[in-house]
């Protein structure tokens, strides 16, 4: 984990199989409201692709978050969710009542944009979970 | 019919893996058992028709079979004796 791991085949297939999760995560988001999917799942699988680009390339990977960035990023992500909630209680509704949000659109679409919202902070605050998790498993102790 | 015995199959290949899981003395081998555990426990969702438990199912079996080896490599010993 610390190490680099793995020869060149390895980092080859991660570099080829990097994009596709991530377009696949995206995916999973965008859909959430009529498929299988959601916030949880898509920020796992972001989480999934930071994991494996520490796994596999050691300590100086090419996507390296830090630990305390990580943790910095939970809270910007906590914080998208909350403001969807407040921003529904601004315009007149009750908290999280997507309908009042003040979007020119029929009702339905303004429930699947408000839900797109709190699942982006959602997602953002399960990668960034993970990846926390992660360095705090990993983390070199200083004696 | 037959829908009923895939998932009394899948069903009893859980019970084996997670009481192969409990009793193995290497912890490497308890974790790679803990991850077909899970991988059965995706199939049996997918034969029920829970395609959403599934997908949640496959992406923490895999986090925290990721954790688990982890936090082995930084024990000294590899094993439960």
């Amino acid at each position: 984990m610390n190490k680099r791991f793995g020869t060149i085949v390895l980092d080859t297939s991660f570099r080829f199989i990097i994009p596709f999760i991530m377009v696949y995560s995206v995916y999973v988001l965008i859909h959430g409201e009529d498929s299988p999917g959601g916030g949880f799942q898509a920020g796992a699988l972001f989480g999934i692709v930071f994991v494996l680009s520490r796994l596999v390339q050691g300590e100086d990977c090419a996507l390296k978050i830090s630990g305390t960035k990580a943790i910095m990023l939970a809270g910007v992500g906590t914080a998208i969710y909350g403001f969807v909630g407040v921003l529904t209680l601004i315009f007149g509704g009750n908290f999280l009542q997507y309908g009042a949000l003040p979007l020119n659109m029929h009702e339905p679409e303004r429930h699947a944009m408000g839900i797109l919202g709190i699942e982006i902070g959602v997602t953002l605050c399960v990668m960034a979970t993970i990846i926390a998790i992660f360095d705090a498993l990993t983390r070199r102790e200083e004696m | 019919m037959s829908e009923i015995l895939l998932l009394t199959f899948l069903l009893v290949l859980m019970v084996v893996t997670g009481i192969t899981a409990l009793f193995a003395r290497d912890l490497l081998a308890s974790i790679i058992m803990f991850s077909a555990f899970s991988f059965f426990a995706v199939l049996s969702y997918l034969s029920l028709r829970a395609p959403d438990v599934a997908f949640t199912e496959a992406v923490v079996g895999v986090v925290s079979t990721t954790f688990f080896i982890v936090a082995l490599k930084r024990t000294d010993r590899g094993s439960s004796r």
